[in-house]
């Protein structure tokens, strides 16, 4: 069982990865605006990913227990060196050079996140709940102070302004809030309180990040805009119809008027070029991928190891729902890649980094 | 217990997705994949050129001639510094107007930016060898529009010019494009359906940024049909010097069978100036002009028509027994209706109705017109085919107007007076007509109540137009038409006759009608003649209108000079 599980999930990394690089060749070879030097860094990275993952597996979890606190805390205090001296892209500050690698802190935050998190909600607390101050301390233990904690970095995320990372940030917390096992009257009541505190949250956005959800509302307002994207990755994704345009056929793709194609909206070229079919399949990959890390949570005793685990989980699942629905026009955009697929270092890494997690829980799941 | 829970919103997650991505590649899968094929194509239109139009002798009135055009494709530009220097040098225009011309034209990468229009042969062989240092540059040729006679014709003609931004809307279903040229007035407008060439086109594939990745294909475009008119460049020239500087018109038209042999409208225009004008003042002028040059006032142009009226007069008369061709008046000089004094040209004295067409006489008509009453007369008015259109083949046609007693009632102007009945009786106050309805008015006359179709149309590309011919006979009796052409040939030929000066000419066989219409405003009356001429060679019928010429004499003088030129050349 267990060693099947593990080459499930190699097989499913493995084939989402592949189908990654394929769809990356064909949006940047023979293309002036894409280097084809993207096609081989990818390549790379997945060739340094798939030995990572396998480093990351023969690591016992429970040193990561006792880094986790660390971890995050010199994470936080990267976010802070971004804001402060990172270097610009896309009008957002969001990479910092340390000694000679140039990353991105955001996406190692994800990992740092869940660490935190699977340390502190797995820690027991005796609880005292007869009667109101009880109640109030749980409140503030289990909910407000995790989230103060959590909101430290997601504050410094938002702010570089990256507002993809910082809800997938918080889609985190609530996942393992909930699988922490808290009563689901406290996660409700907590969900409820943000959703009303959401319309005030419309004074911090920047202009671009008001532009991009008005424009989700009707990306018509402004074609040649902000809506450009999302009417020209809707097309490219509708067009592919049901077996695709093929291989560098897809015209969207190949004639730029697709921009960030081979980042953020890396899936338009899979629509275009392999059509509906080639959709499901990497759809498929990544379902079953997630399916795979649920069944590691669901046999693991050890509530941090099951924790790191529901946190992979739900960070996959969002990544891929958020960053697939913006393509098709159902989300807003907001910057996120496709994990495994979309090209950029950091983000590839901490996604096989993670998987790595899935795969030295599941291994040291029968030592308890 | 939340694991599962977990599982289901992610299966939830994932099946939301699923189910937009069948919705938006197989659902609206089509209609996107049309979306992304209209992104990537762009047709590049290639005009077509019109067909010629000719004269009936085959003497070409509307040609193409060869312009070159310097065109710059943005896509391949580059130092655009450097190319705009030496395109101001080579045209000897300055370098910065070539640049606000260059930005203010440039439209998409791959759709070539047109410089100059129709510069000299010399200028398009230096730039064309200067090709190489500027591969942006290229030297198009094109067909543009070239009338040879100028302004022979003009009005029969029409011009071309780019479609107005109306004209686009409304046409763009029928394959106009953007940059169509179509016909303005005239021939041009009216079988600009046959004349326009078929456009073609280039299609290319485009990147996002509009520049031309390749082409997909070709579409030659296809020159228009030529069109033969009945026009007689000959007669219109003769028309043209006669009438010199002088405002008016000429109409000749064949009587048998319709065919406008002439029809010149005075001030002229060279349709030139409309093609691709470097200097727009030209065209600004002409419309500007207070004589309106560009109205063809054979058609367009409504005038009282004056004394030709009182040949509906006669008819009406002798068609209602109200007179008889013996039927006489005492002609006084002058008509007394209670108070007011209706004036008459000349004491004529006794006047039978023969003798009041050929002399004019107004006192007979104004004896006639009470006889018969306004109704009687519009009736008659209209029955031949006055403030009615002829539907001649030619855009712009007005009709002009018969009052009435009905419509003057309707119209809430007051009651119609017995003075109103004497001034329609002369052809005076608001009556108005085009000089065509009076071509065609004569012609009824002069073949017995047989009307034809006037039209400038003789055949189109090798397929003759015969649909003209019109077997409508209108319901007057041959003996009241054949008194009335008794006094019309006695106006020409009678010693007293209005239009005596043409008098007896050998092989020709002329009668008709002088009309003196007053103006107002203390300007010259406007002079007439209409009628009709039977010639060795063929029959015609006529009109001449000098506007504000004065005494009708100066009509029928013309008329005489042109219809011995046309005599001369053979024509009748």
């Amino acid at each position: 069982m267990g060693r099947d599980l593990e080459k499930k999930i190699w097989l499913y990394t493995i084939g989402i990865m592949i189908i990654g690089l394929i769809a990356l060749y064909s949006a940047s070879f023979e293309n002036l605006r894409v280097s084809r030097q993207v096609f081989y860094d990818q390549l790379g990275c997945a060739v340094l990913g798939l030995v990572l993952m396998y480093l990351i597996s023969r690591v016992d979890y429970r040193h990561f227990y006792d880094f986790a606190y660390i971890f995050y805390a010199l994470n936080v205090l990267l976010l802070f060196l971004v804001l402060v001296g990172g270097r610009h892209a896309l009008g957002a500050r969001r990479w910092i050079d340390i000694a000679g690698i140039n990353f991105q802190p955001s996406e190692v935050t994800k990992i740092a996140v869940i660490f935190l998190l699977a340390r502190y909600f797995s820690k027991r607390r005796p609880r005292f709940l007869f009667d109101v101050i009880g109640k109030l301390e749980v409140v503030f233990t289990e909910i407000i102070f995790p989230f103060l904690l959590t909101g430290l970095s997601m504050g410094l995320i938002f702010k570089q302004p990256d507002l993809g990372t910082a809800i997938v940030i918080f889609g985190i917390f609530v996942a393992m809030l909930f699988a922490g096992g808290l009563k689901a009257r406290y996660v409700l009541g907590f969900l409820g309180t943000i959703v009303a505190l959401v319309p005030f949250g419309w004074h911090f956005l920047k202009s671009y990040q008001k532009d991009r959800l008005l424009v989700f509302l009707n990306p018509n307002i402004d074609p040649l805009g902000a809506g450009y994207t999302v009417i020209q990755s809707k097309i490219a994704v509708g067009s592919g119809q049901i077996f695709g345009k093929g291989w560098f056929a897809g015209t969207q793709a190949q004639l730029n008027f697709l921009p960030e194609r081979h980042t953020d909206f890396i899936f338009s070229v899979i629509g275009e070029e392999w059509g509906l079919v080639g959709a499901l399949t990497l759809i498929y990959c990544y379902y079953q991928l997630i399916n795979c890390g649920l069944d590691v949570a669901q046999q693991l005793k050890d509530k941090f190891a099951m924790l790191m685990a529901v946190g992979v989980v739900s960070i996959l699942t969002l990544q891929v729902v958020i960053n697939i629905g913006m393509v098709m026009g159902l989300f807003p955009v907001v910057g996120l890649t496709l994990p495994l697929v979309s090209y950029g270092r950091t983000s590839f890494l901490a996604f096989a980094i993670m998987i790595g997690f899935l795969l030295g829980l599941n291994k040291r799941r029968t030592v308890f | 217990m939340r694991l599962k829970i977990i599982r289901l919103i992610t299966g939830g997650l994932f099946g939301f997705i699923v189910a937009g991505l069948f919705y938006t590649q197989v659902i609206q899968g089509e209609y996107f994949f049309r979306l992304s094929v209209n992104n990537r194509i762009r047709v590049v239109p290639m005009e077509g050129w019109r067909g010629q139009i000719k004269d009936r002798n085959g003497k070409v009135l509307a040609d193409n001639r060869l312009s070159y055009d310097v065109m710059v494709t943005p896509q391949e530009i580059g130092d655009s510094a450097e190319l705009f220097r030496f395109l101001g040098a080579a045209l000897g225009v300055s370098e910065q107007s070539i640049a606000r011309r260059y930005g203010r034209k440039k439209n998409a990468p791959f759709a070539p930016v047109v410089i100059a229009q129709d510069i000299s042969k010399e200028d398009a062989i230096i730039i064309e060898e200067n090709k190489y240092r500027f591969p942006s540059l290229s030297v198009q040729e094109s067909y543009r529009r070239f009338y040879p006679l100028g302004e022979n014709s003009a009005h029969v003609l029409g011009y071309v010019g780019k479609m107005s931004l109306a004209q686009r809307d409304r046409f763009k279903e029928y394959g106009y494009s953007m940059e169509s040229v179509v016909g303005y007035s005239g021939v041009e407008e009216y079988y600009d359906n046959y004349l326009r060439g078929e456009e073609g086109g280039l299609q290319i594939e485009v990147n996002s940024r509009g520049q031309q990745v390749r082409l997909l294909g070709v579409r030659q475009s296809q020159k228009g049909q030529d069109v033969t008119l009945t026009i007689d460049s000959e007669v219109q020239q003769d028309a043209l010097e006669l009438l010199a500087e002088r405002v008016g018109v000429v109409i000749v038209m064949d009587m048998d069978s319709g065919e406008i042999l002439g029809m010149t409208s005075s001030p002229g225009f060279d349709p030139n100036i409309f093609v691709g004008s470097r200097d727009a003042s030209e065209i600004n002028q002409i419309f500007a002009d207070p004589l309106a040059p560009a109205i063809n006032r054979a058609i367009t142009g409504l005038f009282p028509p004056g004394s030709v009226f009182k040949v509906i007069m006669a008819t009406a008369g002798l068609e209602t027994k109200k007179i008889m061709p013996g039927t006489s008046f005492v002609c006084p000089g002058f008509y007394q209706l209670r108070k007011a004094v209706f004036r008459c040209t000349h004491v004529h004295g006794t006047q039978d109705l023969i003798g009041a067409l050929a002399h004019s006489c107004n006192v007979y008509f104004y004896n006639v017109g009470l006889l018969l009453g306004a109704d009687t007369i519009t009736h008659y008015a209209r029955l031949m085919g006055l403030g009615e259109k002829t539907s001649i083949d030619l855009p712009y046609e007005r009709e002009g107007s018969i009052p009435s007693r009905e419509q003057r009632r309707l119209e809430g102007r007051g009651g119609w007076h017995a003075g109103d009945t004497l001034n329609l009786s002369i052809g005076q106050g608001e009556v108005q007509v085009t000089p065509l309805q009076l071509v065609r008015l004569m012609t009824m006359v002069a073949r017995s109540g047989w009307v034809v179709q006037p039209h400038v149309i003789k055949a189109i590309g090798d397929t003759p137009v015969d649909k003209f011919v019109d077997e409508r006979r209108i319901k007057v009796d041959e003996e009241t038409l054949e008194t009335v052409r008794k006094g019309l040939r006695g106006a020409v030929a009678d010693a007293e006759g209005t239009a005596r000066v043409i008098g007896d000419l050998p092989d020709l066989y002329v009668a008709g009608k002088t009309g003196t219409a007053q103006t107002s405003g203390g300007r010259k009356n406007h002079a007439w003649f209409a009628g009709y001429a039977k010639g060795k060679v063929r029959n015609i019928s006529f009109c001449v209108l000098l506007e504000h010429g004065g005494s009708s004499y100066n009509a029928a003088v013309l008329t005489k000079d042109l219809l011995l030129r046309m005599q001369e050349k053979k024509i009748l």
